[in-house]
């Protein structure tokens, strides 16, 4: 209790770590998915997770803004709890309003982009401003012709989303998730539903994002992005994390068998 | 003999416009009617799928019996049922035609809304949901706007058929188009000939109403991604007029 009540307080809010797991369980039926899991992301951080596929990253990723509910174990993004809340003395699940909140300040960029099919590129960027953060329409507009301009798409913003490649689709999602001045950005494969000569073009902007000091999520199948960019890798396997470090520590200097082997598979 | 004067005559030179009121009396019915109907529709449509289970079985058992038993049955239960139930609770005919068809649209409405949110990319929601948006407010902004492509096709279909359903309710005496074609037609055995006058009139309802379905339709798909649906409706309407064709 006394605990929760420190990193509530506002003073902790802005100084602790971005995220913070506690003990994370998530079971699809009896599949148990996340078995455990413990990890903080500090403040303007890149955190890469790897892992063969099921191993929960897309999962853990998921539970970060509560499009997955946890089983048990908590979640804090700067230091307020995730999509649950203490209600005398047991912990319930948050009300819709509370959880929208929080995730309007978390960016999440899905593998199949997701952009709103019946929207051109500008208006898919300028909806959730105007209609979750109520911001005026003309300044939304302008801040999200910088974003597009941003993600190398200026020339794009009345094309609707068929009208636009798999890499363009991304970059207009990423500027829409930008576009809610997110305090931390999610990336959950973002590359791998892409041809490969698309592949370049979206990690250049997450390389620039993180190069600006965004604090950043990224799970991912690109070992490239996460030698380079990452300033902490996880690697997971079995629903647990196997083994984190940095790049260095995990790319070149593998302490576990499991992690080598896999690496060794992709690398 | 067959008096195309008396066609003439009801068609063009009637100063009493006896048709064209009741071309009107089966429009606003129509109208009233589906709209309420669509209204209806989306509630049992949401209910469907909420996670509060008694809602699911209203509006289950609300389907089951509505799409289960004839339309012309609902307005006679309402007709000569209601009275007995409730003494002095005797609508006029057009409210039990306007009560009967709404609930039964509304029956038929609810399944198309429902397939056709389905049909909305489960991805559409899980975005609107990572951008901070509620329920509600997804549903608004992002599900049914999209969910709207997939409606607007069949609902033109019910809608159509609607206007030419309201023929039924002739039987309880409601003066609209087939009612007006036979009780006038009966006094001097001119029938047939008025049922044509009230045919002329249903065509041109359904009609206009085909090219407001399709100027809809267009409106509705910004993206210009239902050419395939836009084809289909053109060669259902001539299918119709001329019973063959493409």
């Amino acid at each position: 209790m006394t605990l929760e009540k420190l990193d509530n307080s506002p003073q902790n809010a802005s100084n602790g770590p971005m995220v913070r797991t506690e003990q994370l369980v998530k079971r699809f039926g009896s599949n148990l998915v996340l078995n455990g899991v413990d990890f903080t992301v500090d403040r303007g951080q890149t955190v890469v997770i790897i892992g063969p596929s099921g191993s929960g990253k897309t999962t853990l990723l998921r539970c970060i803004n509560h499009l997955e509910k946890i089983d048990s174990g908590r979640i804090f993004i700067d230091g307020q709890m995730v999509g649950y809340r203490e209600q005398n003395g047991k912990i319930v699940e948050d009300s819709e309003k509370n959880i929208a909140r929080m995730r309007a300040q978390v960016g999440f960029v899905f593998q199949r982009f997701n952009l709103f099919a019946h929207m051109t590129a500008l208006e898919n960027i300028i909806e959730a401003p105007i209609h979750v953060l109520r911001q005026p329409k003309d300044e939304v507009i302008e801040r999200a012709r910088v974003l597009l301009d941003k993600v190398g798409l200026a020339n794009k913003e009345d094309a609707y989303p068929h009208r636009l490649s798999g890499g363009q689709q991304q970059r207009v999602a990423i500027a829409r998730a930008l576009a809610m001045n997110p305090k931390l950005m999610l990336f959950d494969e973002a590359t791998s539903a892409l041809d490969p000569e698309l592949v370049g073009e979206v990690l250049k902007v997450m390389r620039q994002l993180a190069e600006e000091g965004m604090t950043m999520v990224v799970v991912t199948h690109e070992m490239g992005f996460a030698r380079d960019v990452a300033d902490h890798v996880i690697f997971m396997d079995k629903a647990q994390i196997v083994e984190q470090g940095s790049p260095q520590q995990i790319f070149n200097e593998a302490q576990n068998e499991r992690t080598r082997s896999f690496l060794s598979r992709v690398l | 003999m067959f008096r195309w004067d008396q066609v003439w005559y009801y068609l063009f030179q009637d100063p009493n416009f006896t048709f064209l009121q009741a071309a009107w009396i089966t429009l606003w019915i129509s109208v009233v009617a589906q709209a309420i109907g669509v209204v209806l529709g989306l509630i049992l449509a949401l209910m469907r799928t909420a996670k509060f289970s008694p809602f699911r079985w209203i509006a289950g058992a609300y389907t089951w019996f509505f799409r289960g038993s004839p339309l012309l049955v609902q307005v006679l239960l309402l007709w000569t049922g209601l009275p007995k139930v409730i003494p002095m609770a005797l609508l006029p005919q057009w409210a039990c035609v306007l009560i009967a068809f709404s609930l039964n649209e509304g029956a038929y409405m609810s399944e198309i809304i429902r397939a056709a949110l389905g049909s909305v990319d489960s991805g559409q929601m899980e975005a609107a949901k990572a951008l901070g948006m509620p329920y509600g407010l997804a549903m608004r902004r992002i599900i049914i706007p999209q969910a709207m492509r997939v409606i607007i096709p069949p609902l033109g279909n019910e809608f159509n058929n609607m206007m030419k359903t309201t023929s039924i309710a002739s039987v309880i005496g409601l003066m609209e188009l087939a009612g007006t074609a036979q009780v006038y037609g009966a006094q001097i055995f001119i029938t047939f000939e008025l049922l044509i006058v009230a045919t002329v009139y249903y065509l041109l309802l359904t009609t206009i109403w085909e090219f407001i379905q399709r100027w809809i339709e267009r409106r509705f798909d910004p993206g210009r991604t239902n050419v395939a649906v836009d084809e289909v409706m053109q060669k259902s309407f001539s299918q119709r007029v001329a019973g063959f064709g493409g």
